[in-house]
């Protein structure tokens, strides 16, 4: 990609980076030698890590059941070992990129609320339809923009007349930012998911939500594609994108109804107005995220 | 034996019954009550549990699920659940997507098409509030172009008494209160306790009495750019519903749109039309 500010962001020295022992726990949860005792000894070595991730799965939106689970070993037990990475990733990444922000303006809230809008109907959906992504789709929610606050946080000037832009002339923020920055969230984001070794789905999510015909990862990329698209229709938005759309004319839909995703049996009227209360939910999220522990160690230099 | 029971009504409504009451309510009327809208379904309830003397919630269910004479019910419950008062600018995100998506749209292909006019159909228009709303939208967006086009606004109702006050076009301040101010001062003018529209607005609007059941009638109304019924359909049993609104989709131009109710579906009564998500409102769209 041909752009300063892509060059510009792939140099800098200082970019926040992933908790190596997170990082390790992703490698380890790839390989074929994954078991409960090595991935809850790895989060071990990062005690604050650790300590983390035990809170939010005892935190309001994780935690099943009235007993508070007490180590990491019983946590993987009771919710998967699964889940426990999905909260090791999104912990880690939120602990790097602080919803306040370093100037703690209004948008980066807006921003974090539409990921996590966009992580909640995914796992509406997924749940709606069987799709069995196992938290995945959750976690691809919440990081599908990462792009975009490196981007406002790096070039907040030219962000915010990106935002402008895309208000003015009434297009979607990737096209302002295009047109603005020559680069785009997507591409911003995947190349930090890679940098910081996240899973493969969510650096294919990051590139491809706005055109999931060309992921590897089709229907986690479709499903978080039209998530996206719902988390803005109510009103969970970022920027100038007031988009009006037929969802069974998106791509996304039809390649969930291409992999045999029974989406024509989704009543879309009462799942719309289901989630017109996704905005208590999100604020459960972020009560559950900023319970005192989680958000600590904050990185300082974001 | 049906003395009034003081304390009915007065019992919480669960959870769960809140669930069954509101799967009964959309699947019967179409209507959706989210899991905030639960103490808003209690509080329209609380006079029909009275004037059933059931003293609570789950017995309310029961009975509309299993008592034959229930059908009788639900004309009350569907007449507490919609709010029956109608004011201008009501449902601000319906109203801007009409405003600011579907109507500019409507009005590029029209140009784009070479013909200047626009039909605008207010199906259930009540009191007025709803036709003058979207004539007052149309003014704001063609501004001095508006002598240009040939804009008409059908309002139709089935109460003599509804059209008489939509004629008189004068309404009090809290009819008004969702009203932009610098609307209310271009095209409303205090005449006391109340507020009278501008003639210019007023010539926009045609009213008219209309029976939906009147076939022949409602077959006539054709060319429509866009529709708006909104907390109609409830009153009709599923079989009218169908045809009514299958009704509307002819009366549709291509292109055209339809609105129902804020909460409304068509998900069980019409599969024609396409689903369209606006910011914070629904249409359909008829291609």
């Amino acid at each position: 990609m041909d752009s300063q500010v892509f060059d510009a962001i792939r140099n800098i020295d200082d970019l926040p980076t992933l908790p190596s022992v997170a990082m390790e726990v992703l490698t380890l949860s790839r390989s074929p030698e994954v078991s409960i005792n090595k991935i809850s000894e790895c989060i071990h070595k990062d005690p604050p890590l650790a300590a983390k991730v035990l809170r939010m799965a005892n935190s309001s939106f994780y935690r099943r059941g009235s007993n508070e689970v007490d180590t990491l070993h019983r946590a993987i037990l009771m919710m998967g070992l699964n889940e426990i990475i999905n909260i090791t990733t999104s912990v880690s990444v939120l602990s790097i990129l602080p919803p306040k922000g370093s100037r703690g303006e209004t948008i980066r809230k807006a921003f974090w609320n539409h990921c996590i809008a966009t992580g909640l109907i995914a796992r509406h959906i997924d749940r709606k339809l069987s799709m069995r992504s196992m938290g995945r789709e959750f976690v691809a929610g919440l990081l599908h923009d990462i792009g975009k606050i490196i981007l406002d946080e790096y070039f907040h000037k030219e962000y915010m007349e990106a935002h402008a832009f895309s208000i003015d002339v009434d297009c979607a923020m990737h096209e302002a930012e295009t047109e603005v920055l020559g680069t785009t969230h997507m591409e911003i984001g995947h190349f930090l998911a890679q940098k910081w070794g996240l899973p493969e789905y969510i650096a294919d999510v990051n590139l491809h939500h706005h055109n999931p015909d060309e992921s590897k990862f089709k229907d986690i990329t479709a499903l978080i594609s039209i998530s996206d698209l719902l988390a803005k229709a109510k009103e969970f938005s970022f920027g100038g994108d007031r988009l009006s759309f037929v969802l069974s004319d998106q791509p996304a839909w039809h390649i969930l109804k291409q992999m045999g995703y029974p989406v024509h049996l989704l009543d879309l009227e009462r799942f719309t107005f289901e989630i017109e209360d996704i905005g208590e939910e999100v604020n459960r999220y972020i009560t559950a995220v900023s319970e005192p522990g989680i958000q600590e160690n904050v990185h300082e230099r974001i | 034996m049906n003395e009034f029971n003081p304390s009915a009504g007065s019992s919480q409504m669960t959870d769960d019954t809140f669930r069954l009451l509101r799967d009964f309510i959309y699947e019967h009327s179409g209507i959706y009550f989210s899991d905030t809208k639960k103490a808003q379904l209690e509080n329209r309830l609380v006079l029909r549990l009275r004037a059933n003397n059931l003293s609570d919630y789950d017995k309310y269910y029961y009975m509309l699920k299993y008592d034959p004479q229930a059908s009788r019910e639900l004309r009350a419950l569907f007449d507490s659940v919609t709010t029956n008062e109608t004011s201008f600018f009501r449902s601000p995100p319906q109203i801007q997507a009409f405003q600011e998506k579907a109507l500019p749209e409507l009005m590029t292909n029209r140009e784009n098409m070479g013909e200047k006019t626009l039909r605008l159909w207010s199906a259930g228009c009540s009191t007025g509030d709803e036709p003058y709303t979207m004539a007052i939208i149309v003014k704001e967006l063609l501004q001095e172009k508006l002598s240009d086009w040939d804009v008409k606004i059908f309002a139709s109702d089935i109460s003599e008494k509804a059209l008489r006050s939509a004629r008189a076009a004068a309404y009090n301040e809290y009819t008004l209160r969702a009203v932009p101010p610098e609307i209310k001062k271009k095209y409303f003018i205090s005449n006391g306790s109340q507020y009278n529209i501008t003639d210019e607005i007023r010539m926009l609007v045609e009213l008219q009495y209309l029976n939906f059941n009147d076939d022949k009638r409602v077959r006539l109304m054709r060319g429509f750019d866009a529709i708006f019924c909104r907390n109609v359909l409830i009153y009709f049993d599923d079989a009218a519903k169908k045809r009514f609104v299958s009704q509307l989709y002819d009366s549709l131009n291509p292109g055209g749109y339809l609105f129902i109710g804020h909460s409304e579906s068509l998900h069980n009564i019409s599969r024609a039309f396409k689903l369209v998500h606006f910011p914070g409102a629904l249409g359909y769209k008829k291609e």
